[in-house]
């Protein structure tokens, strides 16, 4: 451990190949040409200093762009359910069965179209025409019996939607429509455009039907606001 | 570390004579202080390299004779195959990198190596290490991560001695005497700590405490590609920079340049180890694409670096050493644009699930890694024990024995895993029938593997013989003569 003592005991030591029976191999390594070289043979490494040329910082520039532009393309939005197949989490989306209600309201958002030529797509409805169903008090009252009627046998006559007076008919759509469209549309208005109403199944206006069996569908006997008021529903 | 870039790493060049028989000795002293840890370590190095070379071979043929060997539950091909990986990449891998490494270290900052006692016991700990991995691993305790097989209890006692020896690299670079940074010093010090990090990351969260599912999958795929990027390769790369200059006595052409691949590769080596079509989210092996990519920037740098540095230079010494040393940089080449190709979605279609990825992983261990040690070691044991090396023919036969037997492994493989990938995917030929074509290239890496063996069989040999030949003059036969009673007390004042 005392590096004095080396420095003494070794300095006559490195022209000294140790063993004869060296000699007739020492072409085999650069060792053996020992001071044939020279100062070269051990100097160390060094390095120059030309400058990083610059296109080789350009072509930096544009991989880092084209590798952001390839995991923004193919990165699946580095959604953790975004697996090979897929590009997007809407195709994985689209791909996967729905639960219940979420199924209603994708299926109810296509259906909408019937009811968008009058209440339009934004929910907003036409100025004297058709009132809004967005932030109605109708489409958003917690017990969907009454809204489950409107689209069955239609309405018409005076009411009043979000404090406006509306006097207008809207016709019945409950003979084109299955209880199970019914129950997706609705579902699907009562969440759109900032609506916060439960979804509406299937079987709720299954029973609306069943309770309703004498009023036929064909629009011939349109609810008005009153008759609809007077409806015992449970809150 | 910012210093690297700025400061000149000027040495034995322009300076007054007296200055030049200066760093002379002290050359001189830094090879020979390494003498007795460095000579353990690569001893047992290469003893690991032959054995789990072995362990390999029998591995490979049972991948096209099922039956061999098949007696024995130690010897399923679901324990020797990770055994053999387990003590080529810990037991020769790791060593021989340290061995190595700190030779350079000493060397370049012209210091002397501390702390040998303690590398000597880290070494015999790691060893100790290596053996219980191998034999637990055949003993059906490996935990069935790649790269990670050995038993939970051995991976603390590998840190500890990877510590013990680390760390005494650390403090010889310290006491350095030659204050500028050489590029292979920024490579070996960033290996030093890439590694435990790497380990500790992967082994904590796979062994320790376990991370659920899939996420398992992702985590030891990128440590197996990690210990290559991170380890391997930064290790061959600070060999390769520093025997091409040396050899070819020639500064290397631009230590900007070496900074611009360092860092780029210091940043985006990192990003990769999970296949495309792997069964994980997607962004994941994106991103790995991506850093595929991005790792041609160092592959750029680094390319025209040594390639301006080496442009019409004769190799003006070690003409064996320059040997390895060409291979393991051609090698260098040919892996990575392997390895980024075989990320991308296009060719991971393909090669996903095939024997491919082996062949890339070959190229780099035996090729790049395996190469640029050797050459490595064969400049440095003369110098660091005084000893020529017993036998030129023994030298020729390695050379020729790991350029044939990397090259088959490599080129079998990779074909293979082509042929194969391409008939997987055809939905007309029925699995069992994809997999029988590829066994005859099974059978040439087989071959391969077992010229390989021979080959660093005389790699051993020669070193074996070296060992003899030094030991007879100076310790283990004291009553030899008095001529070398000097050389023997100053090895034993060595340690
Ligand atoms: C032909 C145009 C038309 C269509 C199609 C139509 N409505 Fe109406 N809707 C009206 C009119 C007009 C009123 C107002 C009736 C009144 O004044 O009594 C109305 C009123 C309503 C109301 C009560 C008032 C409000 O704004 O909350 C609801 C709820 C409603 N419609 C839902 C629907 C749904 C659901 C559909 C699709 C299934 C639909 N409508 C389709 C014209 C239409």
């Amino acid at each position: 451990m005392k590096p004095d003592r080396n420095k003494k005991k070794t300095s006559g030591g490195p022209a000294n190949p140790s063993a004869p029976t060296t000699k007739r191999s020492t072409p085999a390594a650069g060792g053996s040409k020992r001071g044939s070289r020279g100062n070269s043979e051990d100097s160390e490494p060094t390095a120059g200093s030309e400058p990083v040329p610059v296109w080789l910082f350009v072509l930096m520039a544009l991989m880092l762009y084209s590798g952001m532009s390839y995991l923004h393309t193919y990165g699946g939005g580095f959604n953790p359910k975004v697996y090979e197949n897929f590009r997007s989490y809407k195709l994985v989306d689209s791909a996967n069965p729905k639960s219940g209600p979420e199924m209603l309201i994708a299926k109810g958002e296509a259906l909408y179209m019937v009811c968008a030529a009058c209440h339009q797509v934004n929910g907003m409805g036409v100025a004297g025409q058709f009132p809004p169903l967005m932030g109605s008090e109708w489409v958003n009252e917690p017990n969907p019996a009454r809204l489950i009627r409107i689209p069955l046998h239609g309405l018409s006559g005076p009411m009043q939607v979000k404090g406006q007076d509306w006097n207008s008919s809207m016709a019945a759509l409950g003979s084109a429509l299955s209880a199970e469209d019914i129950a997706a549309i609705l579902s699907y208005i009562r969440q759109a455009w900032g609506n916060t109403a439960g979804p509406v199944t299937p079987a709720e206006v299954e029973a609306v039907i069943a309770d309703t069996s004498s009023r036929s569908m064909d629009g011939s006997r349109p609810w008005t606001a009153s008759e609809l008021m007077s409806i015992e529903v449970a809150q | 570390m910012t210093g690297m870039n700025t400061q000149s790493s000027e040495t034995a060049a322009g300076q007054s004579p007296d200055q030049s028989a200066m760093s002379k000795s002290r050359v001189l002293e830094a090879d020979k202080s390494c003498s007795v840890p460095v000579m353990f370590l690569l001893t047992w190095a290469l003893a690991w390299l032959v054995g789990g070379g072995i362990l390999a071979v029998v591995s490979s043929i049972k991948l096209h004779g099922p039956g061999f060997l098949a007696g024995s539950a130690w010897l399923t091909y679901g324990r020797v195959q990770p055994a053999s990986i387990h003590a080529l990449l810990y037991g020769f891998g790791f060593q021989a990198a340290i061995a190595v490494g700190l030779w350079m270290i000493a060397r370049l900052g012209q210091a002397e190596l501390m702390g040998r006692k303690g590398i000597l016991l880290g070494g015999a700990f790691w060893n100790l290490g290596v053996c219980l991995g191998v034999f637990g691993i055949l003993g059906g305790a490996g935990t069935g991560h790649p790269m990670l097989e050995m038993p939970g209890f051995v991976s603390p006692l590998l840190l500890v001695s990877y510590s013990l020896m680390g760390v005494w690299a650390l403090i010889t670079l310290h006491f350095r005497q030659v204050r500028s940074l050489y590029v292979s010093q920024w490579y070996l010090l960033a290996a030093l700590f890439w590694f435990p990090w790497i380990f500790i990351a992967a082994q904590s969260s796979l062994v320790f405490h376990p991370v659920r599912g899939a996420l398992q999958f992702v985590i030891s795929s990128w440590y197996g590609h990690a210990v290559v990027a991170l380890w391997l390769v930064p290790v061959a790369l600070a060999v390769l920079f520093y025997f091409i200059p040396k050899l070819l006595g020639r500064p290397l052409h631009s230590k900007h340049l070496a900074t611009f691949g360092f860092w780029t590769m210091a940043l985006f080596a990192g990003w990769g180890g999970v296949q495309a079509g792997a069964p994980v989210p997607r962004w994941i092996s994106s991103v790995c694409i991506v850093g595929g990519g991005l790792m041609l920037l160092p592959l750029i740098a680094v390319g025209m670096n040594w390639w301006f540095t080496a442009r019409g230079a004769k190799p003006a010494q070690g003409d064996f050493v320059w040997g390895f040393i060409r291979f393991a940089a051609v090698a260098f080449f040919a892996a990575m644009l392997l390895d980024i190709g075989g990320r991308t979605r296009v060719i991971g279609e393909v090669t996903d699930l095939t024997v491919f990825s082996s062949g890339v992983y070959a190229l780099y261990f035996y090729g790049v890694f395996g190469m640029s040690i050797a050459g490595a070691v064969y400049y440095l044991v003369p110098k660091i024990t005084q000893t020529e090396w017993p036998s030129a023919q023994l030298i020729r036969w390695h050379y020729l024995g790991s350029m044939v037997g990397t090259v088959l492994i490599t080129a079998a493989l990779v074909v293979g895993g082509v042929i194969q990938g391409l008939r997987l995917n055809n939905a007309d030929i029925a699995f069992v029938d994809a997999l029988a074509k590829t066994v005859p290239f099974l059978g040439l890496s087989t071959l391969g593997g077992l010229i390989l063996v021979a080959a660093n069989v005389a790699f051993l040999l020669n070193l074996v013989r070296l060992l003899t030949v030094c030991c007879r003059c100076c310790c283990c036969l004291p009553w030899n003569g008095t001529a070398n009673g000097n050389k023997a007390a100053a090895v034993g004042a060595n340690l």
